[in-house]
């Protein structure tokens, strides 16, 4: 039985496209997670985020060649499947950030109340950083990633480096009035 | 002074103190580790996904391809076959009646129109009722008929010239 050229290159760039999209899971599967997690803030959304960027990526796997910084292109799928969860996710009630918070952090060394207690703070931090505006919280939450520069930040949103830059600084100044504002009160 | 050009209240140092605290937290967030089996979940994800969406590919050989085409062509054309058969042609165009436009002095017409006097039309004749007078006429034909005094009057002078031929002489 006679097979078609096409079809055994078809069958080979398949298999070259399935290969290489395993090797991309298994990369950044974790650097997604942490991106997704720090937007939506619970385990189980950012699972689902995760794998749902990953079916995107499976969709459009023919334009895997022409992508030329995978992670950054990864990130920046995620990202816009994480903000979009979110805003659907306002009409539902938020989920408790002090208790995903406390199941998730690391405890080694602490014992159940210091674990309560710096669960508690970092979810007001959260709170506050909530109530950004929403272009000056995007960068400020992407610039805690360490992996990622401000050319890399400025690639996910879509902005040029010097805004990330100048909408970094003005996050920083407004969450400190923020927290400022809340001692003085105290 | 060394103050925070944004927010003057706050110090430059303060707001570096207070700012890194926060991003101490977002960083704490960005860095916690994945949980165990993500990939091994994705993967199992991906697989079954590129199975069921094989069903539907584009399919490889080539008849089968150009079957597939003319299928779509096909339906194409007999979709847009029975959409411009359904459609019924030279129906008139519905006239929408625009309201009469305000006159710039504040005032309309309401809609009233101005209708020319007409011409005197065509009459049309009745048969007309004999009157009482007519009816008594046409009950004495003969006295109708006879001369008036008046009317005989030049017979009678003529008779009178013929008898008197010489009474110039």
């Amino acid at each position: 039985m006679k097979i078609p050229t096409s079809a055994v290159n078809d069958e080979s760039r398949r298999r070259a496209e399935d290969a290489a999209l395993a090797a991309l899971v298994d990369q950044y599967a974790g650097a997604l997670y942490r991106v997704a997690f720090s937007v939506l803030r619970n385990a189980a959304d950012a699972e689902d985020a995760v794998q749902e960027a990953f079916l995107r990526v499976l969709r459009h796997r023919d334009t895997l060649e022409e992508v030329r910084d995978h992670r950054v292109w990864l990130i920046r799928i995620v990202w816009n499947i994480v903000l979009d969860r979110k805003r659907r996710a306002k009409t539902r009630p938020e989920t408790d950030d002090v208790d995903e918070l406390a199941r998730v952090l690391p405890s080694a060394g602490l014992t159940a109340e210091q674990l309560a207690a710096a669960a508690q703070h970092h979810a007001h931090v959260l709170s506050h950083v909530d109530q950004l505006p929403a272009k000056e919280r995007q960068v400020l939450m992407l610039s805690a990633f360490e992996e990622l520069s401000s050319v890399e930040i400025a690639s996910v949103l879509g902005i040029t480096e010097s805004s990330v830059r100048s909408r970094l600084f003005r996050a920083r100044n407004l969450m400190a009035g923020l927290l400022n504002h809340e001692r003085s009160l105290r | 002074m060394n103050s925070n050009p944004h927010n003057p209240s706050v110090p430059v140092a303060v707001s570096g103190t207070i700012s890194s605290s926060a991003e101490q937290t977002l960083r704490l967030i960005a860095s916690l580790p994945a949980p165990a089996g993500l990939e091994d979940r994705v993967h199992a994800a991906l697989g079954t996904a590129a199975r069921s969406g094989r069903i539907l590919a584009w399919p490889q050989s080539d008849w089968m391809r150009t079957a597939a085409a003319a299928a779509i062509v096909f339906v194409v054309a007999g979709g847009g076959w029975g959409i411009y058969t359904h459609v019924q042609h030279g129906q008139p165009a519905k006239v929408i009646v625009m309201p009469h436009a305000m006159q710039p002095d504040g005032f309309s017409g309401a809609g009233a129109k101005r209708t020319p006097q007409t011409l005197p039309g065509p009459t049309v004749i009745l048969p007309v009722k004999p009157t009482p007078a007519q009816h008594k006429a046409k009950k004495k034909p003969a006295a109708s008929l006879a001369p008036s005094p008046a009317a005989s009057a030049p017979a009678a002078s003529a008779a009178t010239l013929t008898a008197q031929p010489d009474a110039s002489k």
